[in-house]
């Protein structure tokens, strides 16, 4: 049973046309990417998921239901801006979050006080929110949606404006979650962080899907045609017949093979020319390649005059 | 059902909580009452001391003028003044004006009178002061020079002490069976600019707090959770209740006061406790009428400053009842006192102001409690939709048809 079923959904603003024809489903125990530049639709994609806006057609189960507000229990949000009442203290505010998901206000402490050592933000449970720092603003209110164990977590771009250290802990706790069998979806426009932490993603681009799946699997749709090269001396094997295009940044090169049998001719022909190499790894595309890639071949695209708008 | 029924009481309690724990409202609450109280007292007071004490000369060459003078102003009714009695000679208006220059001397000014050219003409008086602006001891040395012409005129014409004590005596308006008219007066208005300043208070309150949620983004987690319906009613109550705590607080202080005696006069409670409550089911009625327009102004614009530009929507009704109430205050039960009142924006103020002034009779009372309840429930539904889509939209204010428009989602 997916936890997350959108059918054809479409909105549409006024004018602007948020979010055309979407499906995709999410199983449980997945962490999911939701990826696409800025203004491509990931936030109306998400708030239609948990009905805060409603979808101008086609249709949104959750858990294998119709959606219905009582659904929102069992689900955990974090919108993409933040937002804490400033005046109130940390631990008040978080009771006060779990409450409104129906805890009791004692279990509700309890879980908070557990969240915030987890999260390593003890010193801040006395203090008032706008007393603390933007990352600790940001554990906080992640904790606030989480704090009655939902069994859909959904956050819409979770590590912006987080420091690595920090992002790194918020990525562990997802995979800690992923873990116990919850599925998490997240949007963002990093596709470095999706690389290793999702099992299926989804692209969007100008309101539609582009591509959807899991991660493996859409990977290997892409030939091994990627050369990440790290050389010294003689350069001209960047203009070998095989090669599609090639960006050289003083000494490290990111190939693009015409076809994977060129890889082995061309580290070949390189030796040969007397250039000395430190790596040379045939790689699949990365995924931000991907997304470039099959963006570019929308129609939207070109639409847009050659724009992606990352 | 009963879930979002304690979803909306849990907002409106964090609501009540964060206003009623800051300083701002604990020093309002506290505050207006010890002002009122030592108003009150202190009117109280110079009332007591309502005798003119001033201590002034009087330099006549008629000295049975003089003398007179000097027993009416010492000693009448009104007042109780030091008069000294001076012969007219140049050297004692210098005497005098050094005097008046002395700052350890008390004289508060000194009368000249110059005896008349032609037997029968008045006398002419001259007064200088001391301070140009201490018109009680002026009109007290005119009410006297009066006085004590009437007198001699009258002893004149043969009649005797007796019969001008009897012609001359003072007339008194008992209004006991209304209270004191200026009392009641001074009390329906303070009423009345209070509701005044507790209604735009807490109306800008609510604005100013969506506004805030807005900016803070808080909505948007909220929302996941809960519906815009329940925020909004959440808020109104939190904010509401807070209203009411405080106008309660107040009110109880009035009636206190007003029942200990200190604003009792000639027997009569002015706030009593029909008033208090009046008083407090008006704010109520005119908190929900317009906190709910200041939600849908708050809900439209994104800055405090934006909202300034609005907020004539919420002055302009008030205002009016403003103008309104030198009618009402005339004759509290013109026709015209009475339709204004029944006006459902205006009916807390002037419904209430008539309520202090007279007896309204019930059925307008009651039809005013209708059509405000009426008008509130039309100005929530008007005024959640707009919440509902207003919160969710940033950047330029809505233009008035897409405000329509946002009425038709459903």
């Amino acid at each position: 049973m997916a936890i997350v079923e959108l059918q054809n959904i479409r909105k549409v603003y006024d004018k602007k046309v948020a979010v055309e024809g979407l499906s995709l489903s999410i199983e449980p125990g997945t962490m999911f990417g939701l990826l696409g530049p800025n203004g491509s639709g990931k936030t109306s994609t998400i708030r239609m998921m948990i009905g805060m806006t409603v979808p101008d057609s086609g249709t949104v189960k959750l858990f294998g239901q119709p959606f219905t507000r009582d659904q929102l229990k069992r689900v955990g949000y974090l919108p993409e801006e933040r937002g804490l009442y400033k005046k109130m203290k940390v631990l008040e505010q978080l009771v006060f979050m779990g409450q409104l998901h129906g805890l009791e206000a004692s279990l509700a402490e309890k879980r908070a006080l557990a969240w915030c050592e987890r999260m390593e933000i003890t010193e801040a449970i006395p203090k008032k929110v706008e007393e603390l720092s933007k990352g600790m603003q940001q554990k906080i209110q992640f904790i606030a949606a989480l704090l009655h164990e939902p069994e859909l977590v959904i956050m819409d771009e979770p590590f912006s404006g987080l420091d690595p250290v920090n992002a790194q802990l918020l990525m562990d706790t997802l995979l800690q979650l992923r873990g116990e069998g919850k599925a998490v979806v997240f949007s963002t426009h990093r596709m470095d962080q999706v690389e290793k932490l999702c099992d299926a993603i989804a692209i969007v681009y100008r309101g539609k899907l582009v591509l959807e799946g899991q991660t493996r699997e859409v990977k290997s749709r892409y030939p091994r045609n990627r050369v990440q090269a790290v050389f010294q001396g003689d350069d001209s094997f960047l203009r070998h017949e095989g090669v599609a295009s090639a960006n050289n940044y003083a000494g490290i090169a990111e190939i693009a093979l015409r076809s994977p049998e060129f890889a082995q001719p061309l580290l070949v022909e390189a030796i040969a020319r007397g250039t000395q190499f430190t790596r040379f790894e045939v790689i699949e595309p990365t995924l931000e390649e991907i997304f470039i890639e099959s963006v570019k071949k929308t129609p939207e695209y070109a639409a847009a005059g050659g724009r992606i708008d990352v | 059902m009963s879930s979002s029924l304690s979803t909306v009481l849990l907002i409106a309690r964090r609501e009540y909580l964060e206003r009623v724990r800051t300083k701002g409202f604990l020093i309002a609450t506290l505050l207006i009452p010890a002002v009122m109280g030592a108003l009150t007292w202190g009117s109280a007071t110079l009332a007591s001391r309502a005798k003119t004490t001033s201590h002034v000369a009087v330099v006549a060459s008629d000295t049975v003028f003089a003398h007179d003078l000097k027993q009416q102003l010492g000693s009448s009714a009104q007042d109780a003044m030091q008069v000294d009695l001076v012969e007219p000679t140049t050297a004692s208006r210098a005497r005098l004006d050094e005097q008046l220059q002395d700052k350890h001397s008390t004289l508060a000014g000194y009368l000249w009178v110059t005896s008349p050219a032609t037997a029968g003409a008045l006398p002419h008086f001259t007064y200088k002061a001391r301070s140009a602006g201490d018109i009680s001891t002026k009109t007290a040395l005119e009410d006297a020079i009066s006085a004590v012409l009437l007198r001699e005129r009258l002893s004149e014409r043969g009649l005797s002490h007796a019969e001008i004590d009897q012609l001359t005596e003072k007339v008194t308006v008992d209004t006991s069976a209304s209270g004191n008219t200026k009392a009641a007066f001074i009390a329906a208005y303070t009423m009345f600019f209070l509701m005044y300043m507790v209604i735009m208070l807490y109306a800008m309150n609510t604005a100013r707090s969506i506004i805030e949620e807005k900016t803070s983004r808080v909505f948007e987690v909220m929302l996941a959770t809960i519906k815009p319906e329940q925020m909004l009613a959440g808020k109104i109550l939190g904010v509401g209740g807070v209203g009411l705590t405080q106008v309660g607080i107040w009110m109880g202080a009035a009636y206190a006061y007003s029942t200990f005696g200190i604003m009792a006069s000639g027997g009569h409670v002015l706030i009593g406790l029909t008033q208090v409550l009046y008083f407090i089911a008006y704010f109520l009625f005119a908190f929900f009428l317009y906190s709910s327009i200041a939600a849908a102004l708050g809900a439209m614009t994104n800055s405090e400053q934006e909202l300034q530009q609005l907020n004539m929507f919420l002055v302009m009704p008030l205002a009016f009842c403003m103008v309104m109430v030198f009618a009402i205050i005339r004759e509290p039960n013109s026709r015209l006192a009475e339709i204004v009142s029944l006006i459902p924006f205006c009916s807390p103020l002037l419904m209430n102001f008539r309520l202090s002034l007279t007896q309204v009779p019930a059925w307008q009372v009651g039809l005013s409690f209708v059509l405000m309840t009426l008008t509130i429930a039309v100005i929530l539904w008007i005024s959640a939709r707009i919440y509902r889509v207003g919160i969710l939209m940033y950047g330029k204010k809505p233009s008035l048809p897409e405000i329509l428009r946002w009425l038709k989602y459903s």
